[in-house]
């Protein structure tokens, strides 16, 4: 056999395995594509959570439970079964949720229950109408909320991590116990205290003891603080809008936790 | 007239009317003859009918009618030429095809390549061919400039050849670079920024060139279709037309050099006439070309079906600078000078003068001889300089020179920003609901509710308190205290925290890091 005959054969057999190899990697492209399609999925919830405690968890809460007062929770029952009629949307829940996301709301839905951030309600994401987002990363985020379903519905019920329980010396501390009452309330996702939270809606906090005994000629800086959180709008810090703040704290916190919550305040210096 | 024509005249006539159309589809080869060189027999007809295809056909004008026999050694050449023109056809067709479904904007592109992933069949395998080819495209060419470099084949007649040849090989670098771009995630974004941003440093000039590129001061929804034209478009044909005119110089004037002993060595007078002996391009090198292309189609084939896949890494992400960002490889030397000094000396400078330096390689080196013995200063100089892009392309990846704090190291070890890494590629139902503390929990029994354990799990966490402890040894991450906290998140979604809190060696300050990971089970494990 010369060279030439060699390659001619050699080359008709590599033509032929190479259209075998062609043809049965053909044959699994469908479930290939299936699976990447998943995994694509999967990954937008990924990144989804990732963004959501960004941005969203400061007022929707960490797991999407919400805030009293101020956020409503996207991880209930009623968001995945009555929402829509609610509002009167008559596409797919998650196009309402990417345009909720991109557009923000000027004004709250349920304002005696979720006022929201102030005005307006909630802001607009999307980087086309000025927010921080793309496009694609709202589509994750609404991947994201969506897979809440299965938990709201109760298909699916997730073990809780056990929470550290608090060590007796921070249940002894006022201003631990406080701490604890100011993270639990939410007051975090608005106000700002070093160390602790990180919210710009109201005003920073980092101070408050000594500024509170300034601002109202005769009165304690503890009266201040006290009458601040029972009534929001008593005093209303310039530069700040009203009617922001839940004016419900007096039934949702005990005279114990109020007691708390003033101490820990109070040792912001 | 019917009566007139047997069976036999019919036949007759018959073959005869397609011999001839035949010889016309062919340029010039009949049925015997095609027939002969299929089984390596002489031609059939006199003239040779094989040398009239290379004036009558437009594909055969450009080859030569033959090659001289030392001209084909393989250990010679090595084919890399032939391979660098091979990955080029495979680009063309491959990239041509990509072309239908990419979509030339920052909204659309990332979107069109999982697009082409996910709803195309052989998408995936078009683009792993397409990636593999454009990499094997650059080795092919620079050792291609390496061969012709070493046995002295840039000499005489082909200093010309060598110079379109440098022009080639720029091409086909900025080929490669621009495609890096065309995908929108964030490996391209990055890579092309570091890239782009060294025409900033050009002199004077320095802020239009970027401008040029970029289209906007960073790159954007201009500096993408830029890249995009010039890679489907302006370099494509400025490679077309470089080819032609390397090739045309090869094939029609000075043909491809023999080995330097035949021209200068002692050989005798046989052995020489050996060496110059003609093989002719129809039918033996044409086959052997055939076969070559085969050979090459059925590895790329063999290596994207089932080893190789073209990376993607998540959405371009211009507020997030990726911790290790990396150039391309054929570009990690340019790193590795930037490194050194100055933007300005490094990058633009100092490459400048090595382009010129290539460019000006047959004016400088006046040396007559090609044989390896009688050029030791061009040799040695030659190796020298592949050793210092070795080394320069070593120092140009993150793992030189640059000091990332300890924390941050251990966790984007163990958790990459980008691609799967250690924790990720845990098998989902290992990840067991918990708080895992390194020196704290045992970790040889880390799931007891588990029938068959999580191993995969225990020797992650085992290798994350080895570097933590290590750090904590040798001062860097001093009274570290480093936990893995596993949680449930949504139905089929976990949260995982690796959070390293220790006192910052200089001021005491408690510092801490950590990194929140969200592990969904129908994830890929690459």
């Amino acid at each position: 056999m010369t060279r030439l005959q060699l390659e001619i054969a050699l080359g008709t057999i590599l033509v032929v395995v190479s259209t075998i190899i062609l043809i049965l990697f053909g044959f699994s492209e469908n479930r290939r594509m299936t699976r990447f399609e998943e995994a694509q999925q999967a990954h937008a919830i990924e990144v989804g959570a990732g963004l959501f405690e960004t941005h969203c968890s400061g007022c929707h809460g960490l797991k999407g439970e919400g805030i009293e007062g101020l956020c409503p929770p996207l991880n209930d029952r009623p968001f995945f079964t009555d929402r829509l009629e609610e509002v009167g949307w008559t596409g797919p829940l998650e196009d309402y949720i990417i345009a909720t996301v991109s557009g923000g709301r000027l004004t709250s839905t349920r304002p005696e229950h979720y006022a929201g951030q102030g005005k307006p309600a909630m802001p607009a994401w999307s980087e086309d109408l000025g927010g921080p987002l793309r496009r694609d990363q709202i589509r994750n985020l609404a991947a994201f909320i969506m897979n809440w379903e299965a938990t709201a519905l109760e298909q699916v019920v997730l073990e809780e991590l056990p929470t550290p329980t608090p060590s007796p010396e921070e249940l002894d501390d006022p201003v631990a116990r406080g701490r604890l009452v100011f993270l639990d309330m939410g007051c975090g996702a608005c106000h700002a205290i070093d160390g602790v939270s990180t919210g710009a809606v109201g005003p920073n906090l980092n101070q408050i003891s000594e500024v509170a005994a300034t601002r109202v000629e005769g009165m304690t800086a503890e009266e201040y603080i006290r009458e601040s959180i029972l009534m929001p709008n008593a005093h209303i810090v310039e530069g700040f809008p009203e009617n922001v703040m839940p004016l419900n704290f007096d039934e949702r916190l005990s005279q114990e936790q109020l007691d708390d919550v003033v101490t820990f305040l109070l040792a912001q210096q | 007239m019917i009566k007139s024509l047997n069976f036999q005249d019919l036949r007759q006539k018959a073959m005869e009317a397609i011999d001839n159309r035949v010889r016309i589809i062919t340029a010039g080869l009949g049925l015997q003859e095609l027939r002969a060189l299929m089984r390596g027999d002489p031609p059939t007809e006199r003239p040779n009918p094989r040398y009239k295809v290379h004036t009558t056909s437009f594909l055969f004008h450009i080859r030569p009618r033959y090659y001289q026999r030392a001209s084909t050694i393989f250990a010679h050449t090595f084919h890399l030429g032939f391979f660098t023109a091979f990955f080029f056809f495979v680009e063309t067709f491959t990239g041509l095809i990509l072309m239908v479904y990419y979509v030339p904007s920052p909204e659309g592109a990332y979107a069109s390549i999982l697009e082409l992933m996910s709803n195309v069949p052989y998408g995936q395998m078009l683009r792993d061919m397409h990636r593999l080819g454009a990499e094997a495209m650059v080795i092919f060419s620079a050792l291609h400039m390496l061969r012709t470099y070493l046995t002295g084949s840039y000499k005489g007649d082909r200093t010309f050849t060598w110079l379109t040849g440098v022009g080639l090989l720029g091409i086909t670098l900025f080929l490669s670079f621009s495609g890096y771009l065309l995908p929108w995630d964030q490996l391209a974004y990055w890579a092309v920024t570091i890239g782009t941003s060294m025409a900033e440093a050009a002199p004077m000039v320095g802020n239009e060139l970027n401008l040029l590129l970029r289209g906007a001061p960073d790159i954007g929804a201009g500096g993408l279709l830029r890249f995009y034209l010039g890679h489907v478009i302006l370099l494509p044909l400025a490679a077309i037309l470089l080819i032609s005119v390397h090739y045309y110089k090869v094939a029609r004037e000075h043909s491809i050099s023999l080995p330097a002993r035949f021209e200068e060595g002692n050989v005798s007078k046989d052995e020489e006439k050996d060496a110059k002996q003609r093989i002719d391009i129809i039918p033996d090198l044409l086959t052997h070309e055939i076969f070559l292309t085969v050979l090459g189609i059925f590895f790329l084939v063999i290596a994207t079906a089932y080893f190789y896949h073209a990376p993607l890494e998540t959405h371009a992400n211009p507020q997030q600078t990726p911790l290790d960002t990396k150039a391309p490889w054929y570009f990690w030397w340019l790193q590795g000078m930037l490194k050194l000094g100055d933007k300005t000396l490094m990058g633009i400078i100092i490459p400048t003068i090595i382009v010129g330096l290539l460019v000006a390689v047959p004016y400088i080196d006046r040396n007559p001889h090609r044989s390896f013995f009688k050029r030791p200063i061009a040799v040695s100089l030659g190796i020298l300089g592949v050793l210092v892009l070795v080394v320069l392309s070593y120092m140009g990846t993150p793992e030189y020179g640059i000091a990332t704090p300890a924390a941050t190291r251990i966790l984007q070890d163990l958790a990459p920003e980008e691609g799967t890494g250690p924790l990720r590629a845990i098998p989902y139902d290992q990840l067991q609901q918990g708080v895992y503390e390194v020196n704290v929990t045992e970790a040889d029994n880390l799931c007891p509710g588990l029938d068959f354990g999580c191993p995969e799990l225990e020797a992650v966490f085992a290798e994350y308190g080895e570097r933590v402890n290590e750090a904590m040894e040798d001062g860097r991450l001093p009274d570290a205290q480093a936990v893995l906290l596993i949680e449930e998140w949504q139905a089929g979604l976990k949260k995982i925290t690796p959070r390293i809190v220790w006192s910052d060696p200089d001021t005491g300050e408690t510092k801490t890091y950590e990194r929140h990971i969200f592990l969904h089970q129908n994830r890929v494990g690459e």
